[in-house]
């Protein structure tokens, strides 16, 4: 039982960590033509850096089958230069008259965000199928 | 050598649904881990948990220092699961084959658990002397 707990456990900061990656694909969509953050500079790709996470349970000492979960580990910004765009009027543009524009390309974006949708609902599957599990051990004891 | 008794019945349901639980469990980390990059996917190793099986007519049976004495502990260990796929990103675990294996899992939980429940209602049934 204490091992189905930690396997429900694993999925539940699975769908942590790929709610984050969610949330980071929507704001660099949202501010793919932020020409100016709060630093003054275009806003910055952000990325999200996924590690595995053993769990430090009984089963884990004795060698044994154990539920490894996954964590985010850091949210990095992206160093690829920014995309260049001519465009004299703007406020922000250089002395030459362009306009330096966040590094974010939407497509790509777009299929990061639903990979992270589709491994969420397999999660969201797996959970099931352990609670499933967990209630059917439970009737035994009816 | 093996008598067909409840307890050997019951004991060896209870060995099914642990080694049911542990396969759902791996399954689970590698789903969870589907995006981590060089997560290599695992499995339950098989030969040992028979092996161990095997060795459940002799009592007290240890593979392993950290094992408890009690011949009723199934003892499985992960391994890596060989001949799949590595993605660029160092990882293999693929998605369908995890959620099959999840899903068999399960079943095989739930044949174990029903087969049990059997065996304890015809408990019961003695034990109400029929009523």
């Amino acid at each position: 039982m204490s091992s189905l707990l930690g396997a429900f456990n694993a999925s539940a900061s699975a769908l942590d960590a790929q709610r984050t990656r969610i949330e980071v694909a929507v704001s660099n969509i949202a501010n793919a033509d932020s020409t100016k953050g709060p630093d003054g500079q275009p806003y910055r790709r952000r990325d999200v850096v996924l590690g595995a996470q053993p769990q430090d349970t009984f089963d884990a000492a004795l060698g044994r089958a154990d539920a490894v979960g996954v964590q985010v580990q850091q949210i990095v910004e992206d160093q690829m230069p920014f995309r260049r765009r001519y465009e004299p009027s703007h406020p922000d543009a250089d002395a030459q008259g362009f306009v330096a524009l966040p590094n974010v390309d939407v497509p790509e974006e777009m299929v990061d965000m639903l990979g992270a949708a589709r491994a969420y609902q397999a999660n969201i599957t797996a959970m099931g199928l352990i609670k499933d599990t967990i209630s059917k051990a439970l009737e035994l004891g009816k | 050598m093996n008598t067909i008794t409840d307890g050997a019945i019951i004991a060896a349901l209870g060995r099914q649904m642990n080694h049911a639980v542990a396969r759902e469990t791996v399954a689970a980390s590698n789903l969870a881990n589907l995006d981590t990059p060089g997560y290599r996917a695992r499995e339950v190793t098989f030969s040992d948990t028979l092996d161990q099986e095997l060795e459940q007519s002799a009592p007290l049976a240890r593979t392993a220092a950290g094992h408890l004495g009690d011949a009723n502990v199934a003892a499985a260990g992960t391994t890596e699961t060989s001949g799949l796929p590595t993605r660029r990103d160092g990882n293999n675990v693929q998605l369908d084959r995890e959620l099959v294996a999840l899903s068999r899992a399960s079943s095989d939980f739930s044949a174990a658990q029903t087969a049990l429940a059997a065996k304890f209602r015809l408990v019961r049934y003695a034990i109400n002397e029929g009523r």
